[in-house]
């Protein structure tokens, strides 16, 4: 009897969630490591560049998986990504005036994908109910 | 632009999902297209048309004036 192990790459779904587990595991190693003290200046250097690795493996397959949608869910993705875009620069740049009214603390950078993820999951619902 | 898709639909007595996977595309697009939210480009209109055996002109109708000679 033979067995087949089915590839990771046929499997896009479990793909992308396997390499994001990875991909966060990484980021999140890589952020303990560098609140380590005693680690020499070109070792901290390492440590903020080993996430980008898996970052872009996930940027592959997010790409990969958008030219496999058909037509219209393009035409949604797109909108959403442009409301995200753009609620994105307006809440940066509003921090940035409430930073400068001293009422905030400076923005921490690493954080900021946060506020694009939650603007694409509010432009998609926006997208997706001017279709239906 | 109008479309006749659900009439057509209708009369085989195919599901969304059946006409979707019937022309490679989500069950969303079908439903944006017959309630005329979503203008199909070329290639999907005619694999719509296609599919209940019409030409595109029978299928969708264009309904701008502005194009008509005066």
């Amino acid at each position: 009897m033979t067995t087949t192990t089915p590839r990771i790459s046929s499997h896009p779904a479990r793909a992308f969630w396997a390499v994001l587990g990875i991909g966060t595991a990484i980021d999140i190693t890589a952020g303990w490591l560098l609140r380590q003290p005693g680690y020499i200046p070109q070792a901290r250097v390492l440590f903020a560049l080993l996430p980008i690795p898996m970052n872009l493996v996930l940027v592959a397959l997010i790409v990969r998986r958008i030219r496999q949608l058909d037509e219209f869910l393009r035409h949604v993705h797109l909108e959403a990504v442009a409301i995200a875009f753009l609620l994105s620069g307006v809440a940066v740049f509003i921090y940035g005036y409430l930073q400068q009214a001293q009422v905030v603390h400076p923005l921490n950078f690493g954080i900021v994908w946060i506020f694009m993820v939650v603007f694409y999951g509010i432009g998609y619902v926006i997208a997706a109910r001017h279709y239906r | 632009m109008k479309t006749r898709l659900r009439v057509l639909r209708a009369e085989k007595e195919w599901t969304q999902a059946q006409l979707a996977e019937a022309v490679g595309v989500s069950r969303q697009a079908i439903i944006a297209i017959e309630n005329g939210k979503y203008d199909p480009a070329l290639p999907l209109a005619f694999k719509l048309a296609r599919a209940f055996g019409k030409n595109v002109e029978e299928v969708f109708v264009w309904e701008d004036d502005s194009l008509q000679e005066k």
